[in-house]
């Protein structure tokens, strides 16, 4: 090695670890306690994103051993694919990389920095080499490799590669696949709202289909904390498809380049097949709106008639871009998530339709849980997530708590001093925001940043949940009062009757008149139950005319319609309101009688629903239910029969596309271009997200 | 036996009655079960000018069975009644606490706590305008201790009245207050005492007790035992009354201490129905006052949160409505002190009988 080569090489060397120091703290490695939890979840994230690519549903185990003075022992397993012998080098060792750079889709890590972080952390921290087991499935034997990383050349140093036969150590058999990694650096456990536990809690809730366990021991062995959330849904995340960019999140950088490598002949062809939400109709008014000639070849256009096209994307409708990009959790399993996590009284969740802010789609879910075991004094707790992925560091800085804060919470239950901050009570919120492209404020990717159209989204979402928990909170105090009134004209009262009569010696009044002027209500009185043998959720609704007058009354009840479920048992017949709502119109229920309406739910697993909402029509208010609001039901008919149309026009436009292109390719007579265009057609985000 | 005019068990009975009829009359017409009853909070006692204490003001309140809470009150007042008669008749009588005991077993018509048995007697006592003593209901709490040259006649459980002399009758304890004080039971023989104190802690009484000051002090000696029972509220009204001595309250300069003194002068909230036979309006706070932890430079603590917010509370009561109380409070508000009895032992064991009692009692002018 001669001088010269001698320092350009000292210098990549430095320049490597530098990198590393110089961005510590964005790479999440800044301090001790911190340094922990950023190792854990690049390898949790690693291994859901494993697993769901394979298809598997995960198991992922975490161990943490402390060792002398501050160092730690990190192990994590899991059950995915593994990875293959000859992958293992660069997926460990090698910054900056990962397939996700290159696809618009939602996908948790998006950094990049990953895993290797860990083996390049560990050997800088203590020295120690990075331990892997890798299992693939077909292969015999699994691969067992100690990593270093030579800095000089950002490369992993393989050492005592070896195959053998896995043997799980608790069942003495063999393990088909996954993968174990085992390293040890310096860090700091703690308990808390930034630590290990609460990372895996918060991952496992937006997760439901994973198991994860962890499991934390001192010096001598001794287990000091641990946890286990099991998975509560069989069902993975749905595979999620890649999408061309849409024409609202285009800069001119990125459509002067596109125009550029475009192989296309027309505009309206390169504007159909290089965009998503472009039809041939939005192709031909943003080209006449930009004042550009169908006919132009796109490589000929310059840059004054390409920011003419960017203002006029803006001035044409276009059709949203496609969601099948976007994995929302779904609000019945971020319930169960929640619910197998936080013990409450209540939960109520609500995933909204997707939506698009600069041309990238979004989609927010919220969950909200009451009551139980919630601390009722303090603030309420905020788990916030992007992609499925927990944000748990500067809360205050983030548009997910700025959102959740601008809600006037004391209108929905929550104790809201001053109307500013988080609100207190004994509530848990989840927000979750999926997006292909989730904007930070900072590149520690903890805080989301403004944008007005996701805030809104999240404040709809929130005062769905909030009127949602208004409910409950004014539905239980109904119930505990209208508990309450049984009691007393039920027991108290004729105790009170007889009792006085005996000390007075004289005949016991009736007491049906008293009982009417105590009460002088309808009451509604709701059961939800399971039947374990025909598993079939049961819904039993009674209503009690305690007034002096006759009383005729429709009554609607929420139940969970979908694909899946189906009504049955219902003997009382009535009719469909809407979606999701059923309507009984009842005979005269005369004063001192009480009737009942029973149904049952076909296609639910136990404790899918366990809650619902009874209202009703007529004169005279229901203890119990709520006046049915004819404005929101004609709302929910709206939307109804608005989503109805839209699935029919992207079927009928499906349908149609084909037959413009190949009107469009028989006038051009060039067939095999088209072919040839389509194809390249698709963008890569890590060219589009250059500029 | 009554205070005042003496109610047989007929009258008592039907008193009781005319509760249950009351509820029995409303189901009659359709209407819910409901007892009507004053207001028993601070709000709703006034000076009643007439007698001198407070009592009830005008404000009623109708405890009706439109809610669970009080119909389940109403029901407890008939079993309460039921238990009463049979005491009446076979000639027996409970503690407060063995009545929530055996409540025990009236079902729904249990209580939850004793106090909810302890507040509904009291309201069955208004509403009938009878005492406990008349439901042979008997407190918890035992009577005051009393030495000194007074002599009661006491009927004793054969039914034969015994004399016994407060001072040569009685050990250092003294003699036990019983919980009946009334004619039928304690009568009211001979005294040659000049006036009478009243000692809130234990302590201060023994010492007074062991330096021999109802003797050279001319006085009978009464260790109240905290917030006086009523027994010992209404053996003070009685020797006031019937022999014409002042009461003395001597207790701790706290905030506590003064709503002793105010329950013993002008009657407590909860007992405002019988004031007028319990409250002494001749009783004369005698210390420790505000004045005398300055006069005496004794040693004081620091009033907490809790004590500067019954000093707040007690300017607002009408019973400390008066100059002098009211000075009192506020110069304890400005110095921020409280002081105990006992801290008058700073100079000395005999200080308080050789020095402070005469000189407080020279100032209402007695002297010995």
């Amino acid at each position: 090695m001669n001088k010269a080569e001698e320092i350009s090489s000292k210098q990549k060397q430095i320049a490597v670890s530098e990198f590393f120091e110089k961005n510590k703290h964005f790479l999440g490695f800044d301090s001790l306690q911190r340094s922990i939890i950023t190792a854990v979840k690049e390898s949790v994230d690693n291994s859901l994103d494993a697993c769901e690519e394979a298809r598997i549903l995960p198991n992922i185990h975490v161990e943490l051993n402390k060792q002398k003075g501050d160092k730690i022992e990190f192990v994590t397993q899991d059950n995915g694919p593994g990875i293959p012998r000859n992958a293992i080098e660069d997926v460990f060792g090698k910054f900056l990389l990962g397939s996700r750079f290159h696809a618009i889709r939602q996908t948790r890590g998006q950094q990049g920095i990953g895993i290797t972080g860990v083996v390049m952390y560990s050997q800088l921290t203590t020295g120690s080499k990075t331990h892997v087991i890798s299992k693939v499935k077909q292969e015999s034997s699994a691969v067992i490799v100690e990593l270093g990383l030579d800095t000089r050349k950002n490369k992993a140093i393989k050492t005592g590669e070896r195959r053998e036969v896995w043997i799980d150590k608790n069942t003495g058999k063999e393990i088909e696949q996954g993968l174990r990694i085992r390293t040890i650096m310096k860090g700091k456990y703690q308990k808390g709202k930034q630590s290990v536990h609460q990372y895996l809690r918060m991952t496992s809730i937006v997760n439901p289909h994973a198991s994860i366990s962890l499991i934390v021991r001192d010096k001598d062995g001794n287990i000091i904390d641990q946890g286990n959330w099991p998975r509560t849904t069989e069902r993975l995340p749905r595979v999620v498809s890649e999408i061309r960019p849409h024409p609202h999140g285009i800069h001119l950088g990125t459509l002067q380049r596109m125009l550029r490598e475009s192989g296309e002949r027309k505009m309206t062809s390169f504007l159909r097949h290089n965009f998503s939400g472009v039809s041939m109709r939005a192709a031909r008014e943003i080209l006449g709106k930009a004042k550009i000639d169908e006919g132009r070849e796109p490589k000929r256009i310059k840059a004054d008639d390409a920011q003419e096209m960017l203002n006029a994307f803006q001035k044409v409708k276009l059709l949203s871009p496609p969601m099948d990009c976007l994995s929302p959790i779904d609000d019945l399993l971020i319930k169960k998530g929640l619910s197998k996590a936080i013990d409450s009284r209540f939960a109520s969740t609500v995933t909204r339709n997707p939506s698009v802010s600069q041309g990238n789609p979004f989609q927010i879910e919220v969950g909200l849980v009451f009551g139980g075991d919630l601390g009722a004094d303090g603030p309420i707790e905020v788990l916030r997530f992007a992609n499925r992925v927990p944000l748990m560091y500067q809360q205050g800085g983030c548009l997910l708590t700025k959102a959740l804060e601008s809600v006037d919470w004391k209108r929905y239950g929550l104790e809201h001093p001053g109307g500013r901050g988080v609100p207190k009570g004994p509530a848990a919120l989840l927000i979750h925001l999926a997006s292909t492209n989730v904007q930070f404020t900072s590149e520690a990717k903890e805080a989301v940043a403004e944008n007005e159209e996701v805030h809104e989204e999240i404040r709809k979402a929130l005062l769905e949940v909030g009127r949602g928990l208004k409910n409950h909170l004014k539905k239980s105090s109904q119930r505990k009062k209208a508990k309450e009134k049984f009691e007393l004209v039920n027991i108290i009262l004729p105790e009170i009757a007889k009792k006085s009569s005996e000390i007075l010696a004289r005949p016991e009044p009736d007491l049906a008149p008293v009982i009417t002027q105590i009460m002088n209500a309808v009451f509604c009185e709701e059961v939800l139950d399971w039947d374990k043998e025909r598993k079939i959720a049961t819904c039993s609704i009674k209503i009690y005319n305690y007034t002096a007058r006759a009383r005729a009354y429709t009554i609607l009840a929420k139940w969970p319609e979908n694909e899946d479920t189906a009504m049955v048992d219902n003997d009382r017949g009535g009719r469909k309101e809407t979606k999701g709502i059923w309507a009984w119109r009842l005979d005269t229920l005369n004063p001192g009688t009480c009737t009942t309406i029973k149904f049952g739910v076909s296609g639910l697993t136990k404790g899918d629903w366990v809650d619902t909402d009874i209202f009703f029509r007529g004169n005279g208010e229901i203890i119990g239910a709520t006046r049915i609001d004819e404005s929101l039901l004609d709302e929910i008919r709206k939307s109804e029969a608005l989503i109805i149309a839209e699935k029919e026009i992207i079927k009928e436009s499906n349908n149609l596309e084909p037959l413009i292109d190949r009107a469009e390719e028989s006038v051009q007579k060039d067939i095999s271009t088209t072919i040839l265009e389509s194809k390249e057609g698709q963008l890569s985000l890590s060219e589009w997200e250059v500029e | 036996m009554t205070l005042g005019k003496t109610k047989t068990k007929e009258e008592v009975i039907e008193a009781l009655h005319s509760v249950a009829a009351e509820m029995h009359d409303k189901m009659l017409k359709g209407k819910p079960p409901a007892m009507t009853l004053p207001v028993r909070t601070k709000k709703n006692i006034q000076f009643d000018k007439k007698l001198q204490v407070y009592k009830y003001g005008k404000n009623k309140s109708t405890r009706d069975a439109t809610a669970l809470g009080s119909a389940r009150v109403l029901l407890r007042s008939l079993h309460i009644t039921e238990f009463i008669e049979d005491m009446i008749e076979s000639g027996k009588s409970s503690t407060l606490r063995e009545m929530y005991y055996i409540s025990e077993g009236w079902g729904n018509g249990k209580f939850g706590t004793q106090n909810e048995s302890n507040n509904l007697a009291e309201d069955l006592e208004i509403v009938t305008k009878c005492i406990r003593e008349d439901f042979k209901l008997r407190p918890e709490e035992d009577g005051a201790r009393i030495i000194g040259n007074v002599t009661f006649e006491e009927k004793n459980r054969k039914g034969e009245w015994m004399r016994i002399n407060c001072r040569d009758d009685v050990g250092d304890s003294g003699y036990g207050v019983p919980y009946n004080v009334e004619s039928e039971k304690l009568r009211l023989v001979e005294h040659d005492i000049d006036f009478v104190m009243a000692v809130e802690t234990g302590g201060m009484f023994d010492r007074l007790v062991e330096n021999g000051f109802d003797e050279e002090a001319r006085c009978a000696i009464i260790h109240l035992k905290g917030q006086p029972a009523r027994s010992t509220r209404r053996i003070m009204k009685r020797m006031s009354d019937e022999w014409k001595k002042p009461i003395l309250v001597f207790a701790d300069c706290d905030p506590w201490s003064f709503r002793i003194f105010a329950s013993i002068a002008y009657g407590a909230i909860k007992t405002a129905h019988i004031s007028e036979y319990l409250a002494t309006n001749e009783a004369i706070y005698l210390g420790i006052t505000a004045d005398d932890i300055l006069a005496y430079d004794l040693p004081s603590d620091d009033l907490t949160k809790s004590d500067l917010g019954a000093l707040e509370s007690e300017l607002s009561d009408p019973r400390f409505a008066t100059g002098w109380w009211k000075e009192q409070i506020n110069l304890m508000q400005e110095i921020g002190k409280k002081a105990e009895q006992q801290s008058l032992a700073k100079y000395g064991l005999d200080f308080v009988t050789d020095t402070y009692l005469p000189e407080k009692l020279a100032a209402l002018g007695l002297k010995y």
